[in-house]
């Protein structure tokens, strides 16, 4: 006659159903998601409010030095287009030369190491200075690994941010990113909600 | 304009601490947990949402979990089995037992009398108020001793015997077998 341990183990189901990296991933998600609802807010949020998707391990980005140049700008009720490039100090022949400020000049790679599609959030940060806005970016954990991969053979050299064709910073990297970037431009409230609002959108 | 560590800006906006840790739990946590649920829950489906609510409460409480792998451990131990037993008692499953057990999900190629036999198993379980059958299965199946699922649940070494005990009663009797019960556990 079976013992009841034999008979448990017999009929456990986890003989058949293991946890799956998915399932984890989406209750990570969800738990994020539920704390960001919870959480009370400082600053002004995206309309599509979401931690959700996003919040893979934080990753500090230290993006510290380096001169931007923030470009002019038009306000659109619409899809923001947000880049970001590798970058160069020195020309060469397939490298596209962008001037971003008086006396300096960055030649950018072709292709967006990220684009709109790799944003899972995007929400406006007030500045140190009072009145002035930036944007906090968070990457999904894919294109964060991207960027990190990226720029971590890039260091001492510049990469461009950019939003809608512009550039509209070009630090020179001191560390490589990871999933999460901070776009100091500075800008009005109303400025910096388009932009962020207009990164969510595809 | 120049960029800064976004570490220097963003922890009050973002609550990244909060965000950084609860991720941090679910890694550390979660394949523990399903596997106590999938043995608590009727389905995978089931499991799935019962882990799922289980980090939703540590979501909301984020300030209420404990420091530590082992007292996080403990703490969504113990609210996994309080949210099942809730269900438990809403959907007085003991009742339900009785006219027709849910057997667990289909297995694939099993053979109905090899799967008729695992679900009569597991559906005697759903007799079992949440905790105990918590208790029986971490000790038949994890092989967890008493005094570590005492420690886990915050309860007395007595107390784990006593569930184990009743527990395995109950499901000898349903399923007609050697209970198999020991007092030297430990």
């Amino acid at each position: 006659m079976k013992t009841l341990n034999d008979l448990l183990r017999s009929a456990d189901p986890l003989r058949d159903a293991a946890p799956t990296p998915d399932d984890r991933e989406r209750v990570r998600r969800a738990t994020i998601a539920a704390a960001a609802r919870t959480a009370p807010r400082a600053g002004g949020l995206g309309r599509r409010g979401v931690l959700a998707a996003g919040a893979a391990a934080l990753v500090g980005l230290a993006l510290v030095g380096g001169k931007a140049w923030l470009g002019s700008t038009t306000v659109h009720a619409a899809a923001v287009r947000f880049e970001i490039r590798l970058a160069e100090s020195t020309p060469t022949l397939d490298l596209q030369p962008v001037r971003v400020g008086p006396e300096r000049t960055i030649y950018l790679h072709r292709d967006a190491i990220v684009t709109n599609d790799d944003i899972v959030d995007a929400r406006v940060v007030p500045a140190k200075t009072p009145g002035q806005f930036n944007i906090g970016v968070r990457f999904t954990p894919a294109a964060g690994e991207k960027l990190r991969a990226a720029t971590a053979d890039h260091i001492g050299r510049p990469v461009a941010l950019m939003i809608d064709g512009e550039v509209v910073m070009a630090p020179t990297l001191r560390s490589a990113f990871g999933a999460d970037a901070l776009v100091t431009g500075n800008y009005t409230k109303d400025e910096a909600d388009r932009i962020a609002n207009g990164m969510l959108l595809r | 304009m120049k960029a800064v560590p976004i570490a220097q800006t963003l922890p009050a906006v973002l609550v990244e601490s909060t965000a950084e840790r609860l991720s941090a739990l679910v890694d550390a946590h979660y394949d523990r947990l399903y596997r106590l649920a999938r043995r608590l829950a009727p389905s995978a489906d089931a499991a799935r949402d019962l882990v799922q609510d289980t980090f939703l409460r540590a979501a909301r409480t984020p300030r209420a979990i404990p420091t530590g792998a082992r007292d996080e451990e403990a703490w969504l131990v113990r609210v996994l089995i309080n949210i099942q037993r809730d269900e438990w008692r809403k959907s007085s499953v003991r009742a339900r037992y009785t006219a027709a057990a849910a057997p667990p999900d289909p297995a694939g190629d099993d053979p109905e009398p090899t799967f008729i036999a695992r679900a009569t198993i597991w559906g005697a379980l759903d007799a079992l108020p949440p905790r105990r059958r918590a208790i029986l299965v971490m000790h038949e199946l994890d092989g967890m001793s008493v005094a570590a699922i005492a420690a886990l649940l915050g309860i007395a070494g007595v107390t784990v015997r006593w569930h184990l005990s009743r527990g395995r009663r109950e499901l000898a009797r349903i399923l007609g077998v050697r209970s198999g019960d020991r007092h030297e556990d430990a």
